[in-house]
């Protein structure tokens, strides 16, 4: 497949539609699955006729209130009473129903990239605060979030870090925020680690509430990365936002979520990124750059990337624009290799070709097939047949070709298109369409982000 | 009856679909080697488990919980298998099944949450460890062989630590129906694709058909149906037998007893009957899938091993119970063991806090079926060398 050269200049400008890349319903379906969990027929639409540039305006700052939104779903989540299984299925719905795709997008890439294990941390409410947390900084200041993380029970507890004693400093939340959260392997030596580890202590997460006890802070002089003074944790979370390597990291695993897993970008390719967001830690910024440019809307972001569980199934969820109990969804995505609140590793979810093998795939059309063919414990809310009347289709035919521009916009090869189509004549057109949208979800391409 | 895997092909593809897979399907028909681990969760008390009867202080230290010496399954002068382990006898005499005694890890602190977590990370230090040893198998296999599913959990529990990987999916499975399509598919596109990532995802969902139709073959065919008792570890050991029988490509698979409710292995009072029926469970289980494996050969490249995150005190507490110990036996069982003792049980008299003393670090059994079974680099997986054991055929 042709691949457009990697000048940087080009790369990052935004990219605007002409004859050779045209503003479609292949691109307009790409952006939505990246900066959203996919589209439903008439937001696919709207962005036909909006174009690129507007629909990204709308992705990141969208009419509806998307704060009122959230506010009820907290006061839902708050009702849920502490439990891990509500605080799944709310946030599971939320990433379904809001009005503001992106952010919940956003707050999963960091769930990913501050792996907080809920078997770990052992305190639902704790959790609820933690995902709150970055939810409220998934567009904002990485600098922000990045203090706000080190002072997170949630995040303590969960990397083992939640009592640093002067006489024995810590190094279980240090080293991950130093190797796997900022500057990245062969960035840093053992030393700055174990000076980090005692700049940190004094810090304590006592029956859930984050304490300083300054008896237990060790005021010595540290040393890190050069510099030398009595560093306290807020300083350490300083100096590594200083470092290049650091904005570096964030823009990597940024570009792997929202443009390519398959191929590592250059460090030339992505300088310019990483310059302007070491300036101002904007992921707002840095996300509405990467959205806008040519490098998304080229071959080298088209399908290169493998849908996750949670985006698979709200995937299918906002195509027929109906909601499942998300409970049991939340479940049935654990056993896809993706439990929300428990990330595997402190380096989250490795996503790629790892979420792929002959298990998950039994298990992503058998979880395809459970939502459409009505039976429990989803029952009959997910009506293919339904959504493409809706929009207007009469026959089965015509909505089989419907399905097929709503879940793969058309684009499979032309063979596969005809085999797909070839019996869609049916006496009951509503189970006939559920079978389709089942097929449909279960095509190769449809694991492809 | 005897299968082969060309008879599953045969049986379940058609001559296009089977050449459509090319090289795929060829590679995967190495008929690996595969582990079965059993977690007996709780601290199983391994002196009335494998009792030695022969030792005058077995009897001074278990006053109410002494098994009667004429109801014991006599292994030798000393050791005698529990009552109700009467099938255990059998698959020892058949030299089916291995006993590595004094089993542990040094300093076990009596936590049943840390304990457990150092037999599932393989380390005394856990919680430096983010990943389960196996999950760390499941981890190499990936990277071996992209397709396969390297390692399941088949129970009814939350999966175990050990399975924790950082790259693989390790999915938790109830019964051999969560690997079968329920829906036949619609014939998937078979050519080639220009881009590397969709072709990767047709071969997948290509050999997902297939083995689900494997899987569905060995299903009907009624494999393991008769000879499990009505136990639901039998019933995880029969799933796990139709799962090997149909070649999936999984090698390690990971069964549990005792952690889903009430009862367990965790005994600290009136620990007799309990203890009876957990033993009995796992004894009969056991004898079945082994025998059910022995039938058409498929046993031979079938390990099975037992642990439990710690054994019991030597004396029992006052309240017809016992407490967290230390060294306990494990078993092995298989095709390809040698069968008998290895170690010497350790000494009633010679205690470290009422407990018996570790002989054999559980590591170096770890150690023996990553080398000499599956065949995998066990330093690289333990993160250090462990001697392995003379306890498998060669």
């Amino acid at each position: 497949m042709l691949k457009k050269p990697t000048d940087p200049a080009w790369a990052w400008s935004p990219y605007e539609p002409d004859a050779q890349r045209p503003w479609n319903l292949r691109w307009a379906g790409h952006l939505y699955r990246r900066a959203a969990f996919g589209a439903d027929w008439s937001q696919l639409q709207q962005a036909l006729s909006d174009g690129p540039q507007r629909t990204v305006d709308r992705l990141l700052r969208p009419t509806a209130d998307a704060d009122a939104f959230n506010r009820t779903c907290d006061e839902h989540e708050n009702l849920a009473g502490g439990s891990m299984d509500g605080l799944r299925a709310w946030w599971l719905r939320r990433m379904i129903e809001t009005p503001h795709p992106l952010l919940e997008k956003m707050t999963l890439f960091w769930h990913g990239y501050f792996p907080a294990n809920a078997a770990v941390v052992n305190n639902p409410r704790l959790m609820q605060q933690h995902i709150q947390l970055l939810r409220s900084h998934a567009l904002g200041s990485f600098s922000s979030l990045l203090h706000a993380i080190v002072r997170d029970p949630a995040m303590l507890i969960g990397l083992g870090g939640e009592a640093n004693r002067k006489a024995g400093p810590n190094e279980n939340f240090v080293r991950p925020l130093i190797e796997v959260f900022t500057l990245g392997p062969g960035q840093f030596t053992e030393d700055d680690v174990r000076s980090a580890a005692k700049a940190f202590t004094g810090w304590f997460v006592l029956r859930g509430q984050l304490r300083y006890l300054p008896r237990e802070h060790d005021d010595t002089v540290k040393r890190l990365l050069g510099r030398e003074g009595d560093f306290a944790a807020e300083n350490i979370v300083s100096i590594l936002l200083e470092q290049p390597a650091t904005a570096r990291m964030v823009v990597r695993r940024l570009y792997r979520w929202l443009i390519s897993e398959t191929e590592e970008p250059e460090d030339a390719l992505i300088a310019p990124l990483v310059e302007s967001f070491a300036a101002s830690y904007s992921v707002g910024q840095l996300v509405e750059t990467m959205l806008r440019s040519n490098v998304f809307f080229s071959e080298l972001a088209y399908r290169q990337k493998i849908k996750g569980p949670v985006e698979y199934a709200v995937g299918m969820a906002k195509s027929l624009e109906s909601v499942v109990s998300t409970t049991h969804l939340a479940q049935d995505l654990a056993h896809l290799g993706q439990d929300l609140c428990h990330p595997p590793t402190v380096k989250g979810w490795p996503g790629g070709r790892s979420w792929i093998n002959a298990a998950t795939v039994v298990g992503r059309h058998n979880l395809s097939s459970k939502l459409l063919q009505g039976s429990e414990p989803y029952g009959d809310k997910f009506d293919p047949w339904a959504v493409a009347r809706r929009h207007g289709c009469t026959t089965p035919e015509s909505a089989a070709a419907f399905l097929l521009r709503l879940f793969l916009q058309d684009d499979v090869e032309e063979r596969q298109k005809a085999a797909l189509l070839k019996d869609t004549v049916a006496a009951d057109p509503k189970a006939a369409m559920g079978r389709f949208a089942q097929t449909m979800t279960t095509q190769p391409e449809f694991h492809l982000a | 009856m005897s299968f082969t895997r060309r008879d599953f092909l045969r049986a379940t593809l058609g001559a296009p679909a089977f050449l459509s897979l090319g090289r795929t399907a060829l590679s995967q028909s190495r008929r690996d080697t595969v582990l079965v681990v059993i977690q007996l969760t709780g601290g199983n008390d391994g002196l009335n488990t494998v009792v030695p009867y022969g030792d005058d202080e077995y009897a001074r230290n278990r006053t109410t919980l002494r098994l009667p010496t004429g109801e014991l399954h006599k292994i030798d002068s000393l050791l005698a298998f529990h009552p109700r382990m009467e099938a255990f006898l059998r698959l020892y005499k058949e030299g089916r099944l291995s006993i590595v005694q004094g089993v542990g890890y040094a300093r076990t602190d009596g936590d049943h949450d840390r304990a457990m977590r150092v037999w599932h990370t393989a380390d005394p230090d856990p919680s430096r460890r983010p990943t389960g040893w196996l999950g760390r198998v499941a981890d190499h296999l990936l990277s071996i062989a992209p397709m396969d599913t390297g390692a399941v959990f088949v129970g009814p529990i939350a999966r175990p630590f050990a399975l924790n990987a950082e790259h693989a999916v390790v999915p938790s499975l109830r019964s051999a129906q969560d690997l079968i399509l329920r829906t036949q598919q619609q014939e998937q596109p078979s050519y080639q694709a220009d881009d590397a990532l969709l072709q990767f995802l047709r071969q997948s969902c290509q050999d997902a058909c297939v083995k689900s139709n494997r899987l569905q073959s060995v299903v009907e065919s009624g494999s393991g149906v008769g000879g499990y008792p009505p136990f639901g570890l039998a019933g995880d050991l029969r799933t796990i037998a139709q799962l090997i029988r149909a070649d999936l490509g999984i090698r390690v698979f990971f069964a549990e007893l005792g952690g889903g409710g009430i009862g367990g292995f965790d005994n600290h009072a009136n620990q007799l009957g309990n203890h009876c029926a957990v033993l009995h469970q796992l004894a009969e289980s056991v004898a079945a899938f082994i025998e059910d494996l022995q039938r058409d050969g498929t046993l031979d490249r079938v390990l099975l091993m037992t642990f439990s995150e710690f054994g019991r005190t030597v004396r029992e507490n006052g309240r017809r119970g016992t407490d967290h110990g230390a060294a306990a036996p494990l078993f092995l069982a298989g095709g390809r063991v040698k069968g008998g003792f290895v170690g010497t049980h350790p000494s009633l008299n010679d205690l470290d806090h009422g407990a018996l003393k570790v002989h054999i670090d559980f590591r170096r059994v770890y150690a023996t079926v990553l080398d000499q079974w599956l065949g995998l680099d066990s330093r690289t997986i333990l993160g250090g060398r462990f001697e392995p054991l003379d306890v498998l055929q060669t």
